[in-house]
C-alpha cells in the first residue's frame, strides 16, 4: 500500500521543481563557498594547516541553515499539492488508511532530502578536489557532516509536517518555518533541548552523535504525535 | 486609494497577521535574552546588546518575514479566484497594487517598533543601567525599515505571480542567504540589497550621514533596486492576466 | 430488502449545532438516489461522513451492510465519489490526473482510457487540467470517481456552477451510468429540477434532518392539482355554489374548487351556466415539485 502510495506521490510532485530544489540545497551550499573561497582562498588558506578540516567546517556552517530552509520549502510545496483544490477529500476517500496518506508524505520528503545530503558529500568532495586541498580526502568526516545533519534534522521535518498539513493558513507553517530558520541560525546560543539546534551537531558533551541519535528518536515521536493529528481530524 | 488601502486591511485582519507580526519581537527577545557576550570597557551596553541581536534579526528575519507579509496579503486572492473579483471591481489596478504595497511597509514598520521595544524589554530585563541611545537606535529601525523597501517589493511581485507560498520564499531564501557571505565583504556588502538592512542597523557603522551607510550607496544600491522591483511588480500586475 | 447504504441516527455536531441531526439514510441498491436540500442544511456534511471524511458524533454508517468505522478501507474499494467542487492537480495532465489514483487503486492502465471515453475527455488526456473549463474539471472529477469501476458513486452537487448544456451532459451521463453499468447513485443537490429528471428515490434534508424520503412517484402526488374557474361575478358564483352544497374557495376573483374529479367539474360548470354566470376560463394548476419543495422546507424552517 504504501508503494503505491510513494509511487503517486511521486508522480504529484512533477513540474513543481522538486527535483530543482533537491539539487539546489546542496548546490547553493557549495555554490557559497565557491564564492568565499573564489573571493578570498589564499586568506582561508592560511586559517589552518588542515585544509579539508576547515573547509568542511565552512560547508558545515552553512549545512543545518539549507536544511531546514530546504524543509520548509519542501513541506509546503508538499501540502500545497493538496491544498491548491483540497484534494486531500479526494485522496482520504480512496481506499487508503490515513495513516499510510501521512507517512507517503513523509516518505517522499525525507527521500528528497536524502537525496540532497548524497548529493551534498558528492559536491563536497568535487569542489574540494577542484580546490586542490590535498589528496588526503577526509571521506568519513564528510560523510558524517553531511549525514549527521540530515538525520538530526528529522524532528523539524517532523513538525514541520505536522503544522503544514493541519493548517489551512500556509502562512503559519511558513512563518513557524522562518523562525525554525532562525533559531537553527542562532544554534550557538540555543540551550540543548531545542530540536533546531541539533542539526548543527553543537552540544555541551561536544558529541555529535548524540544529536543523531536524538533526532532519529524525537523525530519519530513528533512524526508520530503529528500523524495521530492527522487521522483524528476531519477533512474539510 | 485610502478605500482600497482600507479594504486591504480588513481582509487581511482575519489572516492571523497579529501572529506573525509579533514573531519579530519574539525573535528579538529571545536572542537577546540568549546571548551573554560582555566586552569590558567603555563601549555602551546597549551597542553590544544591538549588534548580537541585529546579527539574526536584520540579516535573515527581516527580509524572510517580509516575503511571508507579502505572500499572506495575496492570499485571499490567489484562493478560490480572488484575483478576478478585486480586478473587476472599478479601481485601478496600480491603486490596488501601490495599496498592497502601502500596507506592507506599514507592517514592517510596526515589526521594526515592535523589534524597538524587545530591545528595550532585553535591557531592562537585564537589568542595564547605560542611557539608552534611543537617537542612534531609531535611525537604526527607521533605517532597517528604509532598507526593506526593494525587498519588499521583490516579494510582493513574487507573491502575485506564485500560487504557493513556498515559490516565493524560495526566491527569498536564494537571495538572502548569500547577505550572510555578503556582509563579510568591504567590496560586494555595499552593492548587495539584502546586505542592506543589517548595514543600515549597524549602530558602529557610518555616524556621518542620517543613516549607517552613505547617502550614495542608499540612493543608488536601495534606491535602485527599489525601483528596479517596484516597477517590475507593477508592470507585472497591470499585464497578469487573471 | 438490498440496501447499499443505511444510516442510523447519524449526527454531527460543530460545537454546539448540530449540522446533521439523526439522519436515517436508506439507499437500494440500482437507486438513482436524490439527496435534496437548500444549501447549508447538512448534505455535503452527510456525503463526508459517509466517505469517512468526517467522524460522526453519533449514529452508524453500514454500506454494503459493513459497518464503515470497521472497514472502511474495503468498502471505499467499492465507492467513487466527487465531493463539492472537483478536486484535481492543476499542474498534471487529466491522464496524470488519474494515473495519480489508478496507482491507488490498483486498477489496470486502460481503466484510464475507459473512464475517459466515458466522460469524453479523451482528447484532452494530455493537457493539464489548469486550462480545462469548469465542465471538464467536473468531467474529470467524474471520471476520477469511476476509475475504481465503483458499485456505489456518490456526486456531491456535480452540477454547481455548470452551463445548462453541462448540467444536460452530466445528467445523461448519470442516467447512463445507472442503466448501462448498473451504478447505485447518491446524487445531492439544492435544485429539485435537476433531481426531478433522474432520481428515482427522493431524499429531502433541511437543518440536518430528514424530512422526507420516498420514491420520487410519492412524492409526485404531491403535487396536488386546483381547478380554477374565472367567472364574471366571482362572488355572486361562490354563493350559488355553496347555495347547491358546492364548497369552493373564493380567491382573488377567482373560485378555487377542491375537487377535482371530471365530473364534479361539469356539474360545477353546467350549474354555473344555467345561473346565468359568464365563464371565462377553467383552468388546471398544478403546483410543481418545486412548489413542494419550497413548502416542505419553508414548513420545516418555520417550526
Amino acid at each position: 500500500m504504501i508503494g503505491k502510495l510513494v509511487e503517486a506521490e511521486f508522480l504529484k510532485i512533477k513540474r513543481k521543481g522538486f527535483w530543482f530544489l533537491t539539487f539546489l540545497g546542496p548546490f547553493g551550499v557549495i555554490a557559497l563557498q565557491m564564492v568565499n573561497y573564489g573571493v578570498r582562498k589564499e586568506y582561508l588558506l592560511r586559517q589552518s594547516d588542515d585544509d579539508w578540516g576547515y573547509f568542511l567546517l565552512n560547508v558545515s556552517s552553512f549545512t543545518p541553515l539549507a536544511l531546514v530552509l530546504g524543509i520548509v520549502i519542501l513541506t509546503s510545496f508538499m501540502t500545497s499539492i493538496e491544498n491548491e483544490t483540497n484534494a486531500w477529500k479526494q485522496l482520504v476517500a480512496l481506499p487508503v488508511s490515513k495513516w499510510s496518506v501521512y507517512l507517503s508524505k513523509f516518505t517522499v520528503l525525507a527521500g528528497l532530502l536524502l537525496l540532497s545530503t548524497v548529493l551534498l558529500t558528492i559536491f563536497t568532495i568535487l569542489y574540494g578536489t577542484v580546490l586542490n586541498l590535498g589528496h588526503d580526502i577526509p571521506y568519513l568526516e564528510i560523510i558524517k557532516y553531511s549525514f549527521y545533519p540530515y538525520l538530526a534534522a528529522l524532528p523539524v521535518l517532523a513538525l514541520q509536517l505536522w503544522i503544514a498539513t493541519v493548517s489551512h493558513n500556509q502562512s503559519i507553517p511558513i512563518t513557524a518555518g522562518v523562525l525554525g530558520v532562525i533559531f537553527t541560525y542562532s544554534a550557538h546560543i540555543l540551550p540543548d533541548w531545542m530540536i533546531w539546534k541539533w542539526p548543527s551537531l553543537m552540544n555541551d558533551w561536544n558529541e555529535p552523535v548524540i544529536n543523531v541519535f536524538l533526532g532519529i528518536g524525537v523525530g519519530c515521536l513528533l512524526y508520530i504525535i503529528g500523524m495521530f493529528d492527522f487521522i483524528r481530524r476531519d477533512v474539510k | 486609494m485610502l478605500s482600497v488601502l482600507q479594504s486591504e486591511w480588513y481582509k487581511l485582519r482575519k489572516s492571523k497577521i497579529t501572529f506573525i507580526l509579533f514573531v519579530g519581537p519574539f525573535v528579538g527577545l529571545l536572542i537577546g535574552l540568549l546571548f551573554n557576550l560582555t566586552i569590558e570597557g567603555e563601549i555602551n551596553q546597549w551597542y553590544i546588546l544591538v549588534l548580537s541581536m541585529n546579527l539574526t534579526y536584520a540579516l535573515l528575519f527581516l527580509p524572510l518575514i517580509t516575503g511571508v507579509l507579502a505572500s499572506t496579503i495575496c492570499r485571499y486572492e490567489h484562493q478560490a479566484g480572488g484575483w478576478k473579483q478585486l480586478l473587476a471591481m472599478p479601481v485601478a489596478r496600480g491603486k490596488i497594487f501601490l495599496a498592497k504595497y502601502v500596507l506592507l511597509m506599514l507592517l514592517v514598520f510596526v515589526i521594526q517598533l515592535l523589534y524597538l521595544v524587545s530591545i528595550y524589554g532585553v535591557g531592562m530585563i537585564k537589568g542595564y543601567t547605560d542611557p539608552f541611545p534611543i537617537e542612534i537606535i531609531w535611525r537604526g529601525i527607521i533605517g532597517g525599515w528604509v532598507a526593506t523597501f526593494p525587498l519588499v517589493a521583490l516579494q510582493l511581485w513574487m507573491s502575485i505571480l506564485f500560487k504557493s507560498f513556498a515559490a516565493p520564499l524560495t526566491v527569498n531564501v536564494i537571495f538572502t542567504l548569500p547577505a550572510i557571505l555578503a556582509i563579510n565583504s568591504e567590496r560586494f556588502g555595499p552593492f548587495y540589497p539584502w546586505a542592506q538592512p543589517f548595514s543600515m542597523m549597524y549602530v558602529g557603522g557610518n555616524t556621518d550621514d542620517l543613516f549607517f551607510i552613505p547617502w550614495e550607496q542608499l540612493i543608488t544600491v536601495v534606491g535602485g533596486s527599489f525601483v528596479l522591483f517596484f516597477l517590475g511588480g507593477y508592470f507585472y500586475f497591470q499585464r497578469k492576466a487573471v | 430488502m438490498d440496501h447499499v447504504v443505511i444510516t442510523k441516527g447519524l449526527t454531527k455536531s460543530f460545537r454546539q449545532e448540530k449540522a446533521v441531526d439523526c439522519l436515517d439514510l436508506k439507499i437500494k441498491k440500482g437507486d438513482i438516489y436524490g439527496f435534496l436540500g437548500p444549501n447549508g442544511a447538512g448534505k455535503t456534511t452527510t456525503i463526508r461522513m459517509l466517505l469517512g471524511l468526517m467522524k460522526p458524533t453519533s449514529g452508524t454508517i453500514e454500506i454494503f451492510q459493513k459497518d464503515l468505522r470497521a472497514e472502511r478501507i474495503s468498502i471505499l474499494k467499492r465507492v467513487g465519489s466527487l465531493v463539492e467542487n472537483p478536486s484535481y492537480y492543476p499542474h498534471l495532465t487529466a491522464y496524470e490526473n488519474l494515473e495519480a489514483v489508478r496507482k491507488i487503486l490498483g486498477v489496470s492502465k486502460s481503466r484510464i482510457y475507459e473512464v475517459l471515453k466515458i466522460v469524453r475527455l479523451t482528447d484532452v488526456a494530455n493537457k493539464k487540467v489548469k486550462g480545462f473549463s469548469l465542465g471538464m474539471k467536473q468531467r474529470l472529477g467524474i471520471a476520477t470517481a469511476l476509475l475504481g469501476e465503483p458499485e456505489l458513486l456518490i456526486l456531491d452537487e456535480p452540477t454547481n456552477g455548470l452551463d445548462p448544456s453541462g448540467i444536460i451532459e452530466i445528467r445523461h451521463l448519470i442516467k447512463r451510468l445507472s442503466t448501462e453499468f448498473g451504478i447505485t447513485i447518491l446524487i445531492s443537490s439544492h435544485l429539485l429540477s435537476e433531481i426531478d429528471q433522474i432520481a428515482t428515490t427522493v431524499g429531502i434534508v433541511s437543518k440536518g434532518k430528514l424530512i422526507f424520503q420516498d420514491s420520487i412517484e410519492i412524492m409526485r402526488q404531491f403535487a396536488q392539482k386546483n381547478i380554477i374557474l374565472k367567472v364574471n361575478d366571482g362572488e355572486k358564483a361562490w354563493r350559488s355554489l355553496l347555495a347547491k352544497g358546492i364548497k369552493s374557495d373564493y380567491q382573488d376573483r377567482q373560485l378555487l374548487l377542491l375537487e377535482h374529479s371530471n365530473e364534479k367539474v361539469a356539474d360545477v360548470v353546467r350549474i354555473l351556466v344555467e345561473d346565468g354566470f359568464s365563464i371565462y376560463r377553467v383552468e388546471e394548476e398544478k403546483r410543481s415539485l418545486e412548489d413542494i419543495f419550497l413548502q416542505m422546507t419553508a414548513e420545516e424552517q418555520a417550526i
